[in-house]
């Protein structure tokens, strides 16, 4: 049992990684190596890829810093709107909030894919092109149907007598939310931010349409700037240092969040 | 009378589950409201502290109409089943928080909180986070909580449930001292009899939301005025004979004799009481429980008899009492 349950979780682990790990790899090749991959060369190992991606013009880390912002400012943008939204769904009428939750369900679901031409209609007659901070609204509004169904549900997990305490303590809605209610949220808060930041740092359609200055690009706009920077080749090296620098960010952030997500803040909090 | 109920009542749907209640608690004196689970007991501790609104009738505390009054500005302290602790937060930031927005000074919050976690001997646990604590410490914290509001009336919602038997019986003087201490009113819900009558002057049993009587624990034992009442309160439980011409007549265990000749019975059960005996006995009226002294052993011919000043009599339609024991 145990040997067949460590094969799968091998099996299963190479099928996600493996393709990391080849990016990994050929991020430090040289790109002779890579084109002739079983020929033997003395200067198979080079940081010349990140070297060229680091210097470019504008440097990479300026597109990381792009998303990075966009990512941090449609986060927030969500978590500021979902959590009310959220807590609110928990304290209409239940045959409201069944409606409301099961058409949130469907928006959900939606490609958002289909919208992006009709968004770029938008950006354009606001004048919203070609700037950071109005990229995290459309953001913002994709990401709230799952971010307001999941904090919703870790507030109806609750138990209703600790805000029923924290009012007869005089604490009012938004003490309640601010003191009691939102720290003790946290896991869900946090898990739901990292599922919206990531949204925002892979998204493509969107952010290929809005933004055109260089200087302004998110990451996968970038990466696939470089990959088709030539005509008459393509730089696999440069692209998969690219792809290696801009996953480290998100890999620091699970990492970082991992213990949050999991942690059993709420344990004990009821009976004994 | 410093906390009134008139006539209160609560619908969800088109379903009263609390109607018709008259309830009045004087200063200084513990009622418990005692029912099965789901009579309503628990959702009139929630109508009395603004957790609900009441649908009808009117609450009056300390003179004062309250009925439609939010649940911080009525000044209740309520202890709740689960004891509701805020889980992110140390005992000590528990006690401070509702003072904090209350809006007492930093050293006013202070103060007070060392005093009740002094009073509460929780002093080495202030730092500590609920789930660090054991039942016991979480019930006292709790309830220094409820006392810190300086409450008009203090509420207790099954306070002792999530105790062992054995602790629950140890906590129940302490813990009635200290709710009695600023002789305030105090509602005690419970589902246990005996922590009942341990805890309280005075006794509601409640049943399908309607308040079934009120009485000193004396009262609702000797004088119970309906069969449900009769059965509810006294373990073991009291004796209902079948109906006879429109009338139960009912019998406590204790109150059953061995006789020389009196009502055949067969023994089909026995329960070793320590210093008591219960019988179970099957009888041409029906199965009856029989309590004796300890040492009592068993006759070859077990024969009972009681004295009709013993008996209390019920309609049998109704459950109401038609006629007080004489004695």
């Amino acid at each position: 049992m145990i040997r067949t349950r460590n094969l799968w979780i091998t099996v299963l682990l190479l099928w996600s990684l493996a393709p990391l790990l080849w990016q990994l790899y050929t991020s430090f090749c040289s790109n002779e190596s890579l084109i002739h991959t079983f020929a033997t060369h003395q200067h198979r190992w080079t940081l010349e890829n990140y070297r060229q991606v680091l210097t470019a013009n504008p440097p990479f880390w300026r597109y990381l810093l792009n998303s990075a912002f966009v990512g941090i400012s449609s986060t927030g943008l969500t978590l500021l709107l979902a959590i009310p939204a959220a807590y609110s769904l928990v304290k209409v009428p239940q045959n409201f909030a069944r409606g409301a939750r099961l058409f949130l369900l469907g928006a959900a679901l939606f490609p958002y894919v289909l919208l992006f031409l009709a968004l770029l209609e938008i950006a354009r007659s606001l004048n919203l092109g070609n700037n950071l901070l109005a990229l995290s609204f459309p953001y913002a509004a994709l990401s709230m149907p799952l971010a307001v169904l999941l904090l919703s549900s870790a507030f109806r997990d609750l138990p209703s007598e600790i805000e029923e305490a924290a009012r007869l303590e005089g604490l009012g809605l938004w003490q309640r939310l601010r003191w009691v209610l939102i720290p003790l949220i946290g896991p869900a808060t946090a898990s739901t931010a990292i599922l919206v930041f990531l949204f925002s740092w892979n998204e493509y359609p969107i952010a290929l349409t809005w933004i055109s200055t260089t200087d302004l690009l998110t990451l996968p706009v970038a990466i696939a700037r470089i990959a088709g920077s030539s005509v008459y080749s393509i730089p696999y090296g440069a692209y998969a240092a690219a792809t290696v620098l801009g996953s480290l960010p998100l890999l620091l952030l699970v990492i970082i969040f991992q213990r949050q997500i999991v942690s059993g803040l709420t344990q004990g909090a009821i009976k004994g | 009378m410093s906390l009134i109920l008139e006539n209160i009542g609560r619908r969800v749907g088109r379903n009263w589950i609390v109607r018709h209640l008259q309830l009045e608690v004087a200063e200084g004196e513990c009622l418990a409201l005692l029912g099965p689970s789901g009579c309503g007991k628990s959702s009139t501790l929630r109508l009395i502290a603004g957790l609900d609104q009441a649908d009808e009738g009117t609450i009056f505390i300390k003179g004062k109409d309250v009925t439609t009054v939010s649940p911080v500005d009525r000044r209740i302290g309520m202890v709740f089943q689960s004891y509701a602790l805020f889980p992110h937060l140390t005992v000590a930031e528990n006690l401070a928080l509702g003072l904090r927005v209350r809006k007492f000074s930093a050293t006013d919050q202070q103060k007070r909180v060392a005093s009740i976690l002094n009073l509460m001997q929780l002093e080495d646990h202030a730092r500590q986070r609920p789930a660090q604590l054991s039942g016991g410490q979480r019930q006292r914290v709790a309830l220094a909580r409820a006392l810190l509001r300086d409450p008009l009336v203090y509420l207790l919602d099954e306070p002792m449930s999530n105790l062992d038997a054995q602790l629950r019986e140890d906590l129940r003087p302490e813990l009635r001292r200290l709710i009695l201490k600023d002789g305030q009113p105090v509602v005690y819900v419970t589902h246990d009899q005996h922590e009942a009558m341990a805890m309280a002057h005075r006794i509601g049993v409640m049943r399908d939301g309607q308040l079934e009587q009120v009485g000193s624990p004396q009262e609702l034992y000797h004088q119970p005025t309906s069969t449900f009442v009769a059965s509810f309160i006294g373990r073991p439980q009291i004796n209902l004979l079948p109906a006879e011409s429109g009338i139960i007549k009912a019998i406590r265990p204790e109150d059953l004799k061995l006789s020389s000749q009196g009502l055949p019975c067969r023994l089909i059960h026995r329960e070793w009481l320590g210093t008591s005996q219960l019988w179970l006995l099957e009888s041409p009226r029906g199965q009856l429980r029989m309590l004796t002294a300890g040492d009592t052993s068993i006759p070859a011919n077990i024969q009972l008899e009681w004295s009709t000043k013993k008996e209390h009599l019920f309609d049998a339609n109704s459950g109401l009492r038609s006629k007080y024991p004489t004695s």
